[in-house]
């Protein structure tokens, strides 16, 4: 196969499947609680602050898995009882809340940091030969770590008693607490849940990542981008719609440069709400 | 407390609420002994689902008290009391459609010999349907289903919004011989009904709500049949 073919096509793949694993967080946290985490981009962009960390301390790169979703679960957890919670049924005012609460994480990690980017130093170098194309061997890593990450919990989703309740508080709220599911806690623990993905996929993706306080914007905006193509039904919904927008953006990218790329998705989106602004795979 | 030592399970006095401004339900009271079941009677709109709903904490109350052998209830979240003891199965929306029929029934734990298989076993509708998608029942089914659900938890109060509504006959029969025995093995129902002659054959205890309140109540046997007819016309 032509190398640079092959080559394009890790990168979507790559693109997708790191994409999915911001997105999924985000996606448990709306079908449950209703509440468009607004702030999940942010979580983010402090795992990829963790990683460099980490590396100002002289300690090992995976340190960074840790302590990431030590600091996002505690933020998680404290924003849940005291900017979720109280607004649970009030879908625009916790928009509004989570937007601020974006501002203020970004804000807090500039006083910290400063504005500058960052740089995390690979924790992988060199690269690998597939197909007779030099791939860097850290994206391949992070590429098969993404996809186990997404398949592992899509599996365990489907399977597990505590994902069976969390799809019968989805679908009936109501019974749901009627039969004894916490439905409090269960919520508390699954927006802690989707803050921790996000902390992990900071961290998986600083080494590749301009750090610096803003990068949280570029996730939550994509990974709204694939809700509104993929609709919120599903996970199905979730993978083809990170997709639509993770393939189209580094195949436009690849033949033009990323402001096509990036404009090509913003017109996707555009139409999908036009158009179809279920998704492909409603919610029923 | 006093409720729990005349054998009162779950009693409610005052109970008032609804929906936003209005208010639906003012100033309903009740009382269920171990064994004992009482029915809610009333037409459509009355206000009875949401005397339900209001006693199992999916509404807050504006005033009253609930309590559940004796315990105030008052604040409790449902899942809250549901671990207390009291079970409830909802008019609407009774089973999870998305959810297989086995997993309706194995959500908080595995299926159990003694409780669910004489259930399973006297409705084979549902038996042969264990691995089918429950949004695939009919509204009698998942009825029937919520209904297996529920008597099959251990709680010691059962709450029932319509629980024969649109429920084979024979099915409803079968229905009425499983709480008889719920009320044997000392349990407290409180169900709300419109099928007058279900509410005859499983009754201890009658209220009969007009406009929200309460407009008659005593012990089954000594209302009879036309006073009850009186108040149910439309």
């Amino acid at each position: 196969m032509d190398p640079i073919l092959t080559t394009n096509i890790l990168n979507v793949v790559y693109e997708v499947s790191t994409l999915a694993v911001v997105v999924l967080g985000l996606a448990v946290v709306f079908g449950l609680l209703n509440v468009m985490n607004l702030a999940h981009g942010e979580f983010v962009m402090i795992g990829a602050y963790c990683a460099f960390f980490v590396q100002t301390q002289d300690l090992p790169f995976l340190a960074a898995v840790p302590l990431a979703l030590l600091v996002c679960g505690f933020i998680g957890l404290v924003v849940e009882r005291i900017l979720v919670r109280p607004l649970y049924a009030r879908p625009f005012d916790t928009l509004l809340a989570t937007w601020g609460l974006s501002m203020l994480l970004r804000e807090a990690v500039e006083a910290i940091y400063g504005r500058g980017f960052r740089s995390v130093a690979t924790p992988l170098t060199g690269s690998v030969d597939v197909l007779g194309a030099g791939y860097p061997a850290y994206r391949l890593l992070l590429t098969a770590v993404s996809i186990a990450l997404v398949a592992g919990l899509v599996w365990w989703f489907v399977q597990s008693a505590t994902g069976r309740r969390i799809r019968a508080v989805v679908n009936n709220p109501e019974l749901a607490g009627s039969v004894g599911i916490p439905v409090t806690a269960l919520a508390r623990n699954t927006f802690v849940f989707g803050c921790c993905l996000a902390a992990l996929a900071g961290v998986m993706l600083a080494p590749l990542l301009p750090v610096n306080p803003t990068l949280g914007l570029d996730f939550i905006l994509k990974s709204f981008f694939v809700l509104v193509v993929g609709g919120l039904g599903s996970l199905v919904g979730l993978i083809s719609g990170a997709g639509v927008i993770g393939g189209v953006e580094s195949v436009v990218s690849a033949v033009s440069d990323r402001t096509w790329g990036y404009s090509t998705v913003l017109v996707i989106a555009i139409l999908f709400l036009w158009l179809r602004p279920n998704g492909l795979f409603p919610r029923t | 407390m006093t409720g729990a030592a005349n054998g009162e399970v779950f009693s409610f006095a005052g109970v008032t609420g609804g929906y936003g401004a209005t208010t639906v339900v003012r100033g309903v009271h009740g009382a269920i002994a171990a064994g004992e079941a009482c029915c809610v009677l009333g037409r459509n709109g009355v206000g009875k689902t949401t005397l339900m709903r209001l006693l199992t904490g999916h509404l807050l109350l504006r005033s009253g008290t609930v309590r559940l052998a004796g315990q105030p209830l008052d604040g409790l979240a449902p899942d809250e009391r549901h671990r207390l003891g009291l079970v409830y199965c909802p008019q609407d929306r009774p089973v999870f459609d998305n959810l297989s029929v086995r997993d309706n029934l194995t959500l908080m734990g595995p299926i159990d010999a003694g409780r669910h298989a004489p259930l399973l076993a006297a409705f084979p509708v549902l038996e042969a349907r264990m691995a089918q998608s429950s949004g695939t029942l009919s509204g009698g089914e998942r009825k029937l289903l919520s209904f297996v659900r529920g008597i099959a938890e251990p709680g010691r109060l059962l709450l029932l919004d319509e629980p024969s509504e649109g429920v084979q006959q024979e099915n409803v029969e079968r229905m009425a011989g499983f709480l008889r025995e719920a009320k044997a093995a000392g349990r407290a129902l409180l169900v709300v009904e419109q099928n007058l002659a279900f509410a005859r054959d499983i009754a201890d205890r009658v209220i009969v709500m007009d406009r929200g309140e309460v407009v008659l109540a005593g012990s089954a046997a000594e209302i009879d049949e036309d006073t009850l007819a009186a108040h149910l016309q439309v």
